[in-house]
């Protein structure tokens, strides 16, 4: 033989989850959307994690309760204050930062439930086919079809101020139809092709075959998903915390802007104004960028090293 | 007389990774109802001559040197609007997956009479309707399926479409690159049969391109043997095909299996077609040559007359 | 000369017909005939040729040994045992046996998995060996098929391959289980000529190092002459002749036999002057699915027998079979 028979396996052939991410890793690196997108979100993951100093330092830095023994309104940036004081004379940073917080927790979690729901459902439905495709897929319309706002309002009206899992669990269920959609696509194409059927003459079961070969090939298309979600989630929290409907033991950047509309003060105090809402848009357009090049990552053709004309 | 006259020409792409240079250094020329046929395998730079011919090179393709005279004008210092007038009433192309090359949402018929519409607006839409039933008779499709939508055609029928377009405003040149290449053996018999008498009723000039070298002898008098962008041979057919100079061409032919004669070994060419951005010096074939010489890899081959008419680009002959 | 039991594979009467739905429920759309009693024997050791153009149920056949579809009516018998309506362990242990190499090298790869993932898989799904063993067998399977040194190609991706390295991986795959039949479907379509010359000698080493049964489908009757040892042509779903493939082709019986090699392009050949001309230049007009599948284009039919009843396959000399009418008349006579 030619070759020499190696069966000392480094350490990135033994482990092929790691071998793949560095894989992965080296090719994130070199796209610019993806670098400045990850930039912005360590950004606000160590806001995010910052937000347990400020009530450390002083509980009068508590977002919730923090009382400035001088202070009892609304006021400008100071020393004491860097963001200045909300109309009860909490502290407008430590808000922004436990905001970065609740994000973080609802956006993700929302968006990751939704997608394993909406990829699960949507690969059974396209892989299945015939009755339980149909089943499924009236279901997710008439979910589609549903006012997620509305439901919601209804739903807070009926049980009162709702819990910030109860909005995670019902911005998942509502938004998984989507996914499943186009995942369901996906995998109706996918089903035809002929390294599916070369699977299935080697003997590969139904699981293998969804799991091994449909899964890798939809999960691009579902990362990318995944960022779409985070964002809508973030804003429907931040929709419903603005409208009132949050809840109200958390403060999320969606309540602080219901805050200062609510108080009148959206024109008087700019520095609590703009703070949430450019944190609400910088994090949606980072994860965003995210997607963008995680969609490079995940689909090995779209790399542009290897791209010809 | 001499139609067409390609001198030194050199064409390329700029891709992501960097400059192909997909053509080099090819020169030919074709007189008036000639048949000449371009014959290689892929990316050997066949489509792209018959592209640049036309006027159609992407974005990213340009002519980087050399001349293309078509009846004595330079098309390459032509403008826009001038090769668009040349294009389809002097030259037309039937494409490669020609069958892709018809709009699905638009009645045959129509399509047709639009093309001859375009070129001269002067006619009316009876009378080019009325052209595209002549032609249709010409190309042996029923008339009354003039009024169907492309998707109803068998593929021979599509083919058959497209060369009446081709047709439509009586050109004086035809490239045809690969027409027949996704059509049943039978049915590219016929569309090649149907060829040959267009081209002898009108004397039309072709040009053939196409992988498949018994079809290329077939067809026309005149054959090119392309290999990585280069024209490694070129000679009247019975020369190119019976008596085969250069190591490429005797490769191609003995890896096609064949019905007739003695059941011979197919002898594949070993190896990889070369990288053009970063094209070897020397020969371009050294390295997959069964028998290269002491100055293949490092000199630039030269033209050698191997018979009458017959020519070869190779060091060793 | 009675060889069943060394066939490897017998197809019995297999028919397979395609129901197309009405437009609306319940009512029946056209029932479209794929193929319609196929029978045949394959030989174990020898590489069996299916020849036919598009549309003529040639992949149809081997979808269905292989199990992707299912037949309508027949029987498949691989090696005397039943393959239809296998299940479980039987049916697991059968895709150990038989394989198929796909016509599409840029598809019947997985795009998201490296050329490892793809090659070991098959050994993955029937537990055979460790990462360690199935890395080696790996190794020397890509090295059996010409892609040297394996390691190169181990760790690739698929779209990093050419079209022929990419069929080369195909082949590894499904030869990695020690298959004893496997089926190549138009495997050469999509590739250049001096490429599809190497998956050709590579297919005969196959068969002569291993002894790999083989049944290679195609619509080139060259490409049939150089590799196979008998040859079936096919046309519309039915089965017209069969035969040692150098007798089919030298002197074919069968009048769309003989209507495919006049097609074929050949330098210097008279047009006019047709070998064969057993082809009308306008098809007759024909009641469908009524006598000879031939009929509405055979020059030499006539209307009593072949428009009316069916001919099958009949036995015409030293292995070759042919279904035509006119022969049988002359066989007679």
């Amino acid at each position: 033989m030619a070759f020499k028979q190696n069966n000392n396996m480094t350490t990135r052939e033994r482990y092929p989850l790691l071998n793949s991410f560095l894989e992965g890793w080296s090719i994130f690196k070199q796209n610019l959307l993806g670098k400045i997108g990850l930039t912005l979100l360590i950004i606000f993951a160590l806001m995010a994690l910052c937000s347990y100093i400020p009530p450390w330092i002083s509980p009068m830095y508590n977002p919730m309760t923090g009382v400035d023994p001088e202070i009892t309104s609304c006021s400008a940036p100071c020393l004491r204050h860097w963001l200045g004081t909300d109309f009860m004379g909490r502290d407008i940073l430590s808000q922004l930062l436990a905001g970065a917080r609740i994000a973080f927790m609802v956006g993700i979690s929302a968006a990751v439930m939704s997608i394993v729901l909406g990829v699960s459902i949507g690969m059974t439905a396209g892989y299945m086919g015939k009755f339980i495709d149909t089943l499924l897929m009236r279901l997710a319309d008439m979910i589609m079809v549903m006012p997620t706002l509305l439901v919601v309002l209804l739903l807070a009206a009926v049980f009162g101020q709702l819990n910030i899992w109860t909005i995670v669990l019902i911005i998942a269920l509502f938004r998984w139809p989507g996914v499943s959609r186009i995942i369901r696509g996906q995998t109706l194409s996918l089903k035809q092709r002929p390294f599916i059927e070369a699977a299935k003459v080697a003997g590969a079961s139904h699981f293998r075959i969804i799991f091994m070969h449909i899964m890798p090939n939809v999960l691009p298309l579902a990362f990318l998903f995944m960022t779409f979600r985070v964002t809508s989630a973030i804003i429907t929290e931040a929709a419903l915390a603005f409208l009132g409907f949050g809840d109200p033991g958390t403060v999320s950047w969606g309540m602080m802007l219901q805050w200062v509309w609510k108080t009148g003060n959206m024109f008087q105090a700019p520095y609590w104004l703009l703070p949430p809402g450019i944190c609400i848009s910088l994090i949606t357009l980072s994860f965003y960028m995210l997607g963008r090049a995680m969609d490079e990552v995940l689909d090995p053709r779209l790399r542009k090293e290897d791209q010809t004309d | 007389m001499t139609l067409l006259e390609v001198e030194n020409v050199s064409i390329g792409y700029n891709t992501k990774k960097g400059y192909v240079k997909a053509v080099e250094g090819v020169s030919f020329s074709l007189e008036e109802g000639g048949s000449l046929g371009f014959v290689g395998e892929s990316g050997c730079g066949k489509t792209t001559i018959g592209m640049a011919l036309m006027g159609l090179l992407p974005p990213n393709g340009s002519v980087s040197e050399g001349r293309i005279l078509f009846d004595g004008e330079d098309t390459l210092k032509m403008s826009d609007e001038e090769i668009r007038k040349i294009r389809w009433r002097e030259m037309a192309m039937i494409f490669q997956a020609a069958m892709n090359a018809l709009n699905p949402v638009q009645r045959v018929g129509n399509q047709i009479a639009e093309a001859i519409l375009v070129h001269d607006p002067s006619i009316g839409k009876e009378e080019a309707m009325g052209q595209v039933e002549a032609l249709f008779d010409l190309v042996g499709i029923p008339r009354d399926r003039l009024r169907d939508y492309p998707h109803q055609y068998s593929g021979g029928m599509k083919q058959r479409a497209i060369i009446a377009m081709a047709l439509a405003c009586h050109p004086k040149l035809i490239i045809a690159d690969e027409p027949t290449t996704a059509l049943d053996v039978i049915v590219q018999d016929q569309i090649l049969g149907e060829i040959k008498d267009l081209q002898k009723e009108f004397n039309l000039s072709i040009i053939f391109i196409s992988h498949d070298i018994s079809i290329v002898a077939d067809m026309c008098k005149d054959i090119g043997v392309m290999y990585a962008g280069q024209l490694v041979e070129f000679g009247p057919r019975e020369e190119v095909f019976e008596s085969p100079a250069h190591p490429y061409t005797k490769a191609l032919l003995s890896s096609f299996p064949t019905v007739t004669g003695k059941k011979s070994d197919l002898i594949p060419i070993p190896g990889e077609t070369p990288n053009l951005v970063i094209p070897p010096a020397g020969c371009r074939f050294c390295d997959r040559c069964s028998g290269p010489g002491p100055s293949c890899k490092t000199e630039t081959p030269e033209w050698v007359e191997t018979g009458p008419g017959h020519k070869t680009l190779c060091c060793r002959c | 000369m009675d060889k069943r039991d060394e066939s490897v594979l017998e197809i019995r009467d297999v028919t397979k017909i395609y129901k197309t739905k009405g437009a609306f429920f319940g009512s029946s759309g056209k029932d479209v005939t794929a193929l319609n009693l196929i029978s045949f024997d394959i030989f174990k050791g020898e590489i069996f040729g299916l020849v036919g153009e598009s549309g003529s149920g040639k992949t149809t056949v081997g979808r269905l040994i292989v199990g992707l579809e299912n037949v309508s009516s027949g029987k498949i018998f691989l090696e005397g045992r039943e393959i239809i309506g296998l299940r479980g362990r039987a049916r697991k242990e059968f895709r150990r046996e038989v394989q198929m190499i796909f016509q599409d090298p840029y598809q019947s790869l997985n795009p998201q998995r490296s050329i490892y993932d793809t090659v070991s898989e098959p050994l993955k799904i029937h537990g055979m060996g460790n990462a360690s063993t199935r890395k080696d067998l790996a190794r020397e399977t890509l090295h059996a098929v010409g892609l040297s040194p394996p390691d190169d190609f181990l760790f690739r991706y698929p779209h990093r391959l050419s079209g022929g390295q990419r069929q080369r991986v195909a082949i590894a795959r499904a030869m990695i289980l020690n298959p004893e039949f496997v089926i190549a479907d138009e495997p050469t379509s999509m590739l250049d000529a001096s490429i599809s010359a190497q998956i050709f000698n590579i297919l005969l080493e196959m068969r002569s190092r291993l002894g790999v049964t083989q049944m290679f489908i195609t619509h080139s009757l060259a490409a049939a002459r150089y590799l196979c040892d008998r040859v079936a042509v096919i046309y519309r779903g039915n089965l017209v002749e069969l035969g040692p493939a150098e007798e089919v082709i030298r002197n074919p019986k069968h009048p769309y036999t003989q209507a495919l090699l006049d097609a074929v392009p050949k330098f210097g050949h008279d047009r006019d002057a047709r070998r064969y001309g057993s082809l009308l230049t306008k098809a007759r007009d024909a009641e469908e699915d009524v006598g000879c599948v031939f009929f509405p284009r055979c020059a030499a039919a006539d209307e009593d027998r072949c428009g009316r009843k069916h001919p099958n396959l009949s036995p015409f000399g030293d292995g070759h079979l042919v279904a035509c009418f006119r022969l049988e008349a002359m066989h007679e006579a």
